[in-house]
């Protein structure tokens, strides 16, 4: 078959044309919304006209057949319209309020999980991990998969103070905002990298390598023409892989990840926020990740029994104190917890008040 | 100058450099303009002409984007050799 | 396609009530070598706890420098169905609202050129078709692009432009984001298909402070929606919240961070609008009952980051106010003056942030034209070391 002429830089579609009409129509004058139920919306126009949202789980990783059966969904009962929501979630768009019911039903029937919306857990932003990604020290999927499985009533029924965003990053490059999330995983490296000294000399940029090190603990190596790395400096971040891939950083025996929480990235209240650490290691233990997962749960429902209306992790840490906050989850304050890289005197505390 | 003869520039720039550094598009531009006197956007034009043609590509690699002579394999694949 | 791995690890993960991405895998490859060796290969990872895959650049489509990610299997002779597994990216559109036509179209095409899955959709905001060989990039981007799609941004290059849902459904928006997405995403086509920065280039819009795309920490330049003037109040509406059971004095009062709201059970609310940092805590819990004052625009900020190298960063304020009506021509100039002091002065791989920590926010907001303001700093500088430029002498 002749393939079609090519056409560049076209750009994307232009939106309108994926707008219901109900939007088209309201679009910039919606008054007000409600939330119906934790997996159900319904946004209410200046005219008076309603749209209904019915919010529903999707692992992100998605198959051809599950885009055409959520396509089937949105034809039967929502004139073929849907959106995807920023936390991979999918967005069934309802005009005619009595479909809700109905697509509810079927919704649940074909097994899809409706939830989301409001003060609970939402899908769990996340990258690619052994699916995909030469840089991964953990899977994300995997991860999400595991930890939604346990906080699955936090996503479809229970209340929490507020919303908590987790996060899933496979490594330290952090594609997705983990580094600003209530709680999140990411994947680290704890061993200096190999150097596959034959590959260098064939494939890296002698300097750029040795300028990619934040800590500089890469120099030359005159004599095999490639570098070397001082293991008292070295960080584990990984980004002289990324220059120079013959430097291996990858290490089954010892990659894992690290636990962080705190972040946000909304203004209310308070500013936005970056993560902190948590847990500084537990290893990678597939398919389940059990330890991982009791630990994420440990501090949700830590967070859910003490924290105000309103205050997201970060906020709440923050009104008790990080030393309060070590007591009540139980976790142990290790040297890893005391910042030795670009950020550490701004944590050092400069008070003798405190609290045990 | 002619543009045949802004493109032979370009080429033998980036296949000059081609074992030593990766230049990156601004890095070509900068090279051909300064060797041949003549303004960036005229060099930045016959650039991408080159690359629209398959005579020199974008390529990624060390975490950067950088230009590159296509190989054998690259030609073959588009239909150009 | 016959079953062609076992894969008693990966099994574990169809347990469960939260959708598996496993079975999206097992339905994929029933049809696709290239997903069932995906999976055969990530039942190995998850036995020897690595990834197998080798990041590859020199592929792509002609002309193009960006929207295609090379990915080899390090275990070709092993796995030779991902030897290829190259990804995609497909620019989304604003907002990630779709017609199942579209979406149809899409699959088919992606299932007879490549492995069946997806993303819906990828960190940065693509679609992202997840597993292709070489020789397939032509023929699916001529398929594409015919029926109106293109490439996103990859490598050194501008990123594809994402936003919130905006106007189109939410009623907290101060800009429309979706039409500036559109617009910028339009106005830098070449910058995006064709990497020439030191590194990639972030732009997110957000229609409030609630940001619900994670610009403020994750945009090289982020968009967010603000206004000036007072919040309207419905008294009534605040009458009816109190008498459903909210603790207006607790949840609104005493948690709004300038203490600029009081309340009183028969005068209703009131706020000082002088003093409000318009963080939309208030209006956001009580959403039927206050709305954003009604001269709409923008604050810009400039920086955010993940990580690497030297640490996260979120953005600064660079413009704190900024009105956005088509075509946005103030934007889109603003923006190409901060993307050519950065090529200027970055060397590769340092973001626009990290290029202004090192270079200084003075010379940046000089190129770019804009004054110093004290809605910029959260505090001014605390050490006595400072510049004085010639010109400040006079």
């Amino acid at each position: 078959m002749a393939l079609p002429q090519r056409k560049t830089d076209i750009g994307p579609p232009h939106y309108e044309q994926f707008l219901p009409p109900v939007i088209k129509k309201n679009y910039g004058k919606w008054k007000y919304h409600e939330i119906l139920s934790p997996g159900i919306m319904v946004h209410v126009a200046e005219s008076g006209d309603e749209i209904y949202t019915v919010r529903v789980a999707s692992p992100r990783l998605l198959s051809t057949d599950t885009i055409r059966e959520i396509s089937d969904i949105a034809d039967k009962y929502c004139n073929g319209y849907l959106r995807f929501t920023s936390r991979n979630n999918i967005e069934f768009l309802v005009s005619n309020k009595k479909n809700v019911e109905l697509i509810k039903k079927e919704l649940k029937e074909k097994g899809y999980t409706i939830g989301g919306i409001g003060s609970r857990v939402s899908n769990v932003v996340h990258t690619q991990g052994w699916v995909h990604c030469h840089s991964a020290c953990t899977d994300a999927s995997g991860l999400v998969k595991v930890l939604m499985d346990e906080l699955y009533e936090y996503f479809t029924t229970k209340e929490l103070p507020n919303k908590v965003r987790l996060a899933v990053a496979c490594c330290v490059n952090m594609c997705g905002a983990v580094h600003c999330s209530d709680i999140a995983i990411v994947g680290v490296h704890r061993k200096t990298p190999t150097i596959n000294h034959e590959m260098v000399v064939k494939l890296c940029e002698i300097p750029t390598t040795i300028a990619s090190c934040p800590t500089r603990a890469i120099s030359p190596d005159p004599a095999k023409k490639s570098v070397k790395i001082n293991e008292d400096k070295c960080m584990y971040c990984g980004n002289c892989f990324t220059v120079c891939p013959p430097i291996d950083i990858h290490d089954p025996e010892n990659d894992g990840v690290s636990i962080v929480v705190g972040g946000k990235v909304s203004s209310l209240r308070s500013d936005p926020k970056f993560s902190k650490l948590a847990i500084p290691f537990l290893y990678n233990n597939p398919p389940r990740w059990p330890e991982v997962v009791s630990a994420v749960k440990n501090i949700l429902e830590t967070y859910a029994k003490h924290a105000k209306k309103h205050e997201r992790i970060g906020e709440w840490i923050e009104r008790i104190g990080w030393e309060r906050f070590f007591k009540l989850t139980g976790i142990e304050f290790t040297f890893q917890h005391l910042d030795d890289f670009t950020f550490a005197r701004e944590t050092f505390r400069t008070s003798a008040a405190f609290k045990w | 100058m002619e543009t045949e003869e802004l493109k032979q520039k370009i080429y033998e720039i980036v296949e000059k450099s081609k074992v030593k550094k990766k230049l990156k598009e601004k890095d070509v531009i900068a090279a051909a303009s300064e060797e041949t006197g003549l303004d960036k956007d005229t060099v930045k034009k016959a650039l991408r002409e080159m690359i629209d043609v398959g005579k020199l590509m974008y390529s990624y690699s060390g975490g950067a984007s950088s230009i590159e002579i296509p190989s054998e394999e690259y030609l073959k694949e588009k239909g150009l050799l | 396609m016959a079953k062609k791995y076992e894969t008693p690890l990966l099994d574990e993960l169809e347990k469960g009530p939260w959708p598996s991405f496993v079975k999206e895998f097992k339905k994929a490859a029933k049809r696709s070598e290239i997903a069932s060796d995906g999976l055969g290969q990530l039942e190995k990872s998850y036995r020897t706890k690595r990834g197998y895959w080798k990041h590859g650049g020199i592929v792509g489509v002609l002309g193009y420098g960006g929207g295609v990610i090379g990915r080899y299997s390090s275990l070709p002779e092993e796995f030779p169905g991902v030897a290829h597994n190259h990804t995609v990216r497909i620019n989304q559109p604003s907002g990630w609202f779709y017609t199942t036509k579209a979406l149809r179209e899409i699959s088919d095409i992606w299932d007879r050129y490549g492995s069946g899955l997806t993303n819906f959709h990828g960190s940065t905001g693509d679609m992202i078709l997840l597993g292709t060989r070489t020789e397939n990039l032509e023929p699916i981007f001529a398929e594409l692009s015919s029926i109106g799609w293109d490439l996103g941004g990859s490598g050194s290059a501008m990123r594809t432009p994402s936003c919130c849902v905006g106007p189109a459904r939410c009623e907290w928006s101060n800009i429309d984001t979706l039409d500036i997405t559109y617009s910028i995403t339009q106005e830098f086509q070449d910058e995006m298909h064709r990497p020439a920065f030191p590194y990639k280039f972030k732009i997110k819009t957000a229609g409030c402070a609630v940001d619900c795309i994670a610009s403020i920490a994750r945009a090289d330049l982020s968009i967010i929606g603000t206004w000036k003037g007072n919040i309207k109040i419905d008294q009534a509406e605040v009458k009816r919240y109190a008498k459903n059971g909210m603790d207006i004095q607790a949840e609104i009062v005493d948690m709004c961070p300038t203490e600029c709201i009081s309340y009183d059970k028969k005068e209703g609310l009131t706020i000082n609008n002088e003093e409000c940092n318009r963080c939309m805590h208030c209006i956001a819990k009580m959403t039927k009952a206050l709305r954003p004052g009604d001269i709409k625009g923008a604050t810009l900020l400039v920086g955010s980051k993940a990580p690497i190298v030297v640490g996260a960063m979120l953005s600064w304020v660079i413009v704190p106010f900024i009105e956005l009506k088509p075509p946005y021509q103030e934007l889109k100039d603003l923006t190409r003056k901060m993307i050519e002091w950065w090529d200027e002065n970055g060397r590769a791989r340092e973001r626009i942030g990290e290029v202004i920590e090192s270079k200084g926010m003075r010379p940046f907001l000089e190129y770019i034209g804009v004054p110093p303001m004290p809605q910029q700093v959260k505090a001014p500088r605390r050490d006595p070391f400072f510049f004085w430029a010639k010109t400040d002498l006079k």
